[in-house]
C-alpha cells in the first residue's frame, strides 16, 4: 500500500540545508516539520513551514549582509 | 494525484526562486530579471525625496562643465570630462571627497574643509564664482549661503604661541570679548596676569576693561583698521585647555575658528636648524602639492595630509622639516619606525647625525645643540609612570622647548586621550599629521579636526596607481563554502564562541588559500604574506603548509631572521603574519596578500594591509597604463559564504571602495579538478580538523590582542587598561570593568565609600 504524504521539496546548496535540519533540530520534537532529509542539498518538509523557512532564511542572510550607512 | 501534482509544481517553481533569492548574495548578479528590479525601486522610494534633484537648474551650456552641485553641500564630479584635473583640485581645496571611484567622484562641503580652504588663501567670493563657473547647475541658495556663514569669520582669531605661552589674538576686540562670554574660553583664560605687549603689539586687555568700555574699544579698533595699524589684542589661555577652547571656537558654537599658522621665516626667537634637503629628494607632484598646501603663504599652518601607504610620506614629512628649518619633533607609534624615520631623515636631508636624536626605551640619546631632531614615540611622550633619570631629564628638555614643527606619524592610530597629552606637554608652532587611512571605528576622527587641525590634502588613490607611483593592485573576495559538518556546528548556540574559529578553519577555506599560494609562488614566482588574525588558525595553517609564521609574542631577533630571509632567500617566499603586522612593517619585496581572517569590520585594517604591497614595483613603463603588467600586487581576502565573516568583509571594504578601488567576487577556488593535490581532501581529514578546532581551548581560538591596538577594541567595545592589576594578570573581564566604571550605579557607590586611603593609590592610580 502505497502511502502518500503532502509536503514541499527543498532544493538548496549544503550550508542553506544545515540550516534548516538545525532549525528543525532546535524545535519540540512535536513541532518538527523535516519529513526527510533526502541527501545534503535536497529536504522534503510539511508543507506548511514553507513561509517560516523563508522568513528564518531572510533574517539569518540579513544579519551576515553589511549595508553601508547612508 | 492531480492535487499532489499541482503542490509539486509549485514548490518546484518557489524553489526555483529560492535559489535565486540565494544568487542575489552575488552582489551584482547578472541573472536579475525584470521584476526583481521592480522590487528594488519601491525599495528605495522612501530615499528619493532627499535625493531629488530634479528641481535644480541645468545650465544651457551644461554637457562642457564638470561638476553637479547639489544640495546639502553634496557635490559630483565627473572624471570624464576634460575640465577633470583642473575641477579636482579646486574641490579637493574646499570639499571633503567621500567616495572616489573610476568615473564619478563624491565630495561633500564640510565647514571644516571650507575653513581649510580659506586658510590657504582662498576667498569665500571666489570659491562660489568657481564652484558657479563649474557647475552643470545653478548654485543652490543653501550652499551659497553656507559657504558664506562658514567662512566669513574665518581668520579672525588667532592662536599664537609666544615664549611657550598660548595667545588668543584678535585684531577685533569686540570678537574676543565675544569669545569670552563663553563659559569654556573664559575658564580657560589666565585672568591673574594680563600680559602686557612686548614686541610692539598693543595689547592687554582684560575682561573687565573690555566689559568696562565696550564702546570705546569698538571705536579703537575701527580707527585702528582704518589707520592699517598692526593692533592686536589678545589674551593668554591655559595650555591644557587648548584644546577645548578651538573645540568652542568651531561652527557648531562660536563660529569663530581659530587661525593657527606659524610665520618661520620671521622668528628670530628660536634657534634655526641648519638642514637642507639633498639634490636627490625630489618630491613627486603629488608631494608637492600637498606641501604647497601646508606653506601656502609661506607661513606654516597645522593640518593633516592624507596619503596612501607607500606614496612617501616620509619624504612630505622630512621636506615640511627641512623648510621650516626649527627644531623638530618626530612622533612614531614605536621603536620599529623611529628607527625608520631617524633613517629617512638622514636619507633625504643633510642633516648631520649629531642633530638626530632618538629617544625611546632602547636608545636615550641626549641632545646637542639647539636646535635639533628629535625622533620618538607616543608612548615615550604620554608615558604616566615613573621614569628612569635619563628620560625624565630628555623629557623635561621636550617639555621645555619650543618646538618648531610637531610631526604625527600615523595620526589614526592614536587614541585621543593619548594625542591630548602629548599635545599638552609639547609646545608646537605648527603641527603635521601623517596618515593614509583616516578612517576609525570609534568615531574620534573628527577630534583631529582641532587636536591637530584640518585635512590639507588627500591623494586620490587611483590617480597615483594611474601615474605609476603605487602598484596597481587586484582586489578579490574568494567565495569558499562552509562544509557540511563545520557549518552544522557553526550553527549550534553552544558552539557560539568558536564561531569565528569554525568559519576561519573551514578546510574549504583552507584548500583555496593553499591553491593560492601555490599558484602564485609557482607560476609567478611571487612573495606572498598571509594574514590571520586569529592565532589558532595562524599556527594550524603555518604548520600544515610548512611556513614561517610571527605574531605578538615573536622575539624581535625571531622576527628579524624571518623577515630577512623572507626579503633574501629564493626558497622562502611566504610568510604568515598575525596583526602585528598591519602597521609600518615595511616589506617592499610582497607583491601578494591573502587574508584568511581579519578583525571583525575595522576598514583601517583592510586598508593598512592593502598598504603592504601598495609600494610600487617593476619598472615604472610597465606599470603606467598600458604598460605590460595590468596588475602586479595582488589582494586576496578569503571569506566563508553564509557566515558572520560576509558581513565583516563588505565593512572593511568600504573605505577601499571609497578610494575606488572593486573587489572581484571569485567563487570557484580551488577549482574542482585540484582534488587530492591539496589538503583537506577527503571527509575524514576535514572531520578530524573540525574535532581540534572544537577541542581547541576557548582562549587559544580567541584573537590576538595586542597593546597599541585602540581601534580594535573599540570595535569589541572591551578596552584594556595598563594600569589596571586584573589586565596584567589576564583576569579583566567585563564584569570587573563594568564594576569599574560605575556602570552600576549601586555597586559603584558601594566601592566609593569604603575604600580606605592606603588602597587609593592601587585601585586608582
Amino acid at each position: 500500500m502505497v502511502n502518500a504524504i503532502k509536503g514541499v521539496f527543498i532544493s538548496c546548496d549544503i550550508p542553506m540545508a544545515q540550516f534548516i535540519v538545525n532549525m528543525n533540530n532546535g524545535l519540540a520534537p512535536s513541532q518538527r516539520f523535516i519529513i526527510h532529509v533526502l541527501d545534503t542539498t535536497h529536504l522534503f518538509v510539511q508543507p506548511q513551514v514553507e513561509q517560516m523557512i523563508r522568513a528564518a532564511i531572510a533574517e539569518f542572510r540579513d544579519q551576515n549582509s553589511y549595508e553601508k550607512p547612508t | 494525484m492531480s492535487e499532489r501534482g499541482r503542490p509539486n509544481k509549485k514548490t518546484k517553481h518557489d524553489d526555483q526562486k529560492m535559489k535565486k533569492i540565494q544568487n542575489e548574495e552575488a552582489l551584482y548578479s547578472d541573472d536579475d530579471t525584470g521584476d526583481h528590479d521592480g522590487i528594488y525601486f519601491e525599495g528605495e522610494g522612501g530615499a528619493v525625496e532627499e535625493t531629488d534633484f530634479s528641481k535644480l537648474e541645468l545650465k544651457a551650456d551644461h554637457a562642457n562643465r564638470p561638476l553637479w552641485a547639489c544640495g546639502g553641500g553634496r557635490i559630483f564630479l565627473e572624471t570624464f570630462s576634460p575640465l577633470y584635473k583642473q575641477a579636482s583640485d579646486f574641490l579637493i581645496a574646499i570639499a571633503e571627497p567621500v567616495c572616489r571611484p573610476e568615473s564619478m567622484h563624491e565630495y561633500n562641503l564640510t565647514p571644516h574643509s571650507l575653513y581649510a580652504a580659506v586658510s590657504v588663501g582662498l576667498e569665500t567670493e571666489a570659491i562660489i564664482s568657481v564652484l558657479n563657473k563649474l557647475s552643470k547647475t545653478k548654485l543652490p541658495e543653501d550652499m551659497i549661503s553656507f559657504i558664506y556663514a562658514s567662512t566669513a569669520n574665518y581668520g579672525k582669531v588667532k592662536l599664537v604661541l609666544k615664549k611657550n605661552r598660548y595667545f588668543i589674538e584678535s585684531p577685533f576686540p569686540e570678537v574676543l570679548k565675544k569669545l569670552l562670554q563663553d563659559g569654556v574660553i573664559n575658564g580657560a583664560r589666565f585672568s591673574s596676569e594680563p600680559y602686557c605687549g612686548a614686541d610692539g603689539f598693543t595689547v592687554g586687555k582684560t575682561s573687565g576693561e573690555l566689559e568696562a568700555g565696550h564702546g570705546e574699544l569698538l571705536n579703537e579698533a575701527e580707527s585702528a583698521a582704518a589707520a592699517e595699524e598692526k593692533e592686536t589684542h589678545s589674551f593668554e589661555i591655559d595650555p591644557a585647555q587648548v584644546e577645548n577652547v578651538k573645540q568652542r571656537c568651531l561652527s557648531k558654537d562660536l563660529n569663530y575658528p581659530m587661525l593657527e599658522e606659524y610665520d618661520f621665516r620671521n622668528d628670530n626667537v628660536n634657534p634655526d636648524l641648519d638642514m637642507e634637503l639633498k639634490p636627490h629628494a625630489q618630491p613627486r607632484p603629488y608631494q608637492e602639492k600637498s606641501l604647497s598646501k601646508m606653506f601656502g603663504n609661506g607661513r606654516a599652518r597645522s593640518g593633516i595630509i592624507v596619503l596612501p601607504c607607500g606614496a612617501g610620506k616620509s619624504l612630505v614629512g622630512v621636506s615640511a622639516a627641512a623648510r621650516i628649518k626649527k627644531s623638530c619633533l618626530c612622533l612614531a607609534t614605536n621603536a620599529v619606525s623611529v628607527d625608520q624615520w631617524a633613517f629617512q631623515f638622514k636619507l633625504w636631508s643633510t642633516i648631520r647625525d649629531d642633530q638626530i636624536c632618538r629617544f625611546t626605551s632602547d636608545s636615550k640619546e641626549a641632545f646637542r645643540g639647539n636646535a635639533v631632531v628629535v625622533v620618538t614615540t607616543y608612548n615615550m611622550i604620554a608615558f604616566g609612570g615613573k621614569r628612569s633619570e635619563e628620560s625624565e631629564k630628555i623629557i623635561e628638555e621636550i617639555r621645555n622647548r619650543e618646538w618648531g614643527l610637531l610631526l604625527m606619524d600615523e595620526v589614526h592610530v592614536v587614541p585621543a586621550n593619548m594625542f591630548r597629552k602629548v599635545i599638552s606637554i609639547t609646545k608646537s608652532h605648527c603641527k603635521l599629521g601623517l596618515t593614509a587611512t583616516l578612517v576609525r571605528e570609534d568615531e574620534k576622527i573628527t577630534d583631529l579636526n582641532f587636536l591637530i587641525g584640518p585635512k590639507l590634502y588627500e591623494a586620490n588613490w587611483l590617480d597615483l596607481v594611474r601615474g605609476g607611483f603605487i602598484a596597481n593592485v587586484q582586489c578579490a573576495e574568494v567565495w569558499c563554502p562552509m562544509t557540511k559538518e563545520f557549518f552544522a556546528k557553526y550553527l549550534q548556540k553552544d558552539n557560539s564562541k568558536k564561531k569565528q574559529a569554525l568559519y576561519v578553519m573551514n578546510p574549504n577555506k583552507f584548500r583555496a588559500c593553499e591553491f593560492l599560494i601555490r599558484f602564485h609562488e609557482e607560476q609567478r614566482g611571487d612573495k606572498i604574506i598571509v594574514f590571520a588574525d586569529n592565532l589558532f588558525a595562524l599556527t594550524e595553517y603555518a604548520m600544515k603548509l610548512r611556513k614561517p609564521m610571527f605574531y605578538g609574542a615573536t622575539s624581535h631577533v625571531e622576527r628579524t631572521k624571518i623577515l630577512e630571509a623572507f626579503k633574501t632567500s629564493k626558497n622562502l617566499n611566504t610568510i604568515f603574519l598575525s596583526k602585528v603586522g598591519d602597521n609600518s612593517i615595511d616589506i617592499p619585496e610582497a607583491n601578494v596578500i591573502i587574508q584568511i581572517s581579519s578583525h571583525a569590520g575595522s576598514r583601517r585594517q583592510e586598508a593598512q594591509r592593502l598598504g603592504r604591497i601598495l609600494r610600487a614595483k617593476g619598472k615604472l613603463e610597465d606599470r603606467m597604463a598600458g604598460g605590460k603588467e595590468e596588475y602586479n600586487a595582488f589582494f586576496y581576502s578569503l571569506v566563508s559564504t553564509d557566515t558572520q565573516e560576509m558581513y565583516y568583509s563588505t565593512k572593511r571594504q568600504q573605505f577601499l571602495i571609497d578610494q575606488g578601488y572593486s573587489f572581484k567576487v571569485i567563487t570557484s577556488l580551488p577549482p574542482p579538478d585540484a582534488g587530492s593535490s591539496l589538503s583537506y581532501s577527503t571527509q575524514q581529514e576535514q572531520l578530524s580538523l573540525l574535532t581540534k578546532v572544537l577541542n581547541a581551548g576557548d582562549d587559544l581560538v580567541g584573537l590576538e590582542q595586542l597593546e597599541e591596538d585602540t581601534d580594535g577594541m573599540a570595535l569589541q567595545n572591551d578596552r584594556r587598561s595598563k594600569r589596571s592589576m586584573s589586565a596584567m594578570s589576564g583576569a579583566d573581564g567585563n564584569v570587573y570593568k563594568e564594576y569599574n566604571s560605575g556602570r552600576h550605579k549601586s555597586s559603584a557607590q558601594q566601592s566609593k565609600k569604603p575604600k580606605h586611603p592606603i588602597f587609593k593609590t592601587r585601585f586608582v592610580s
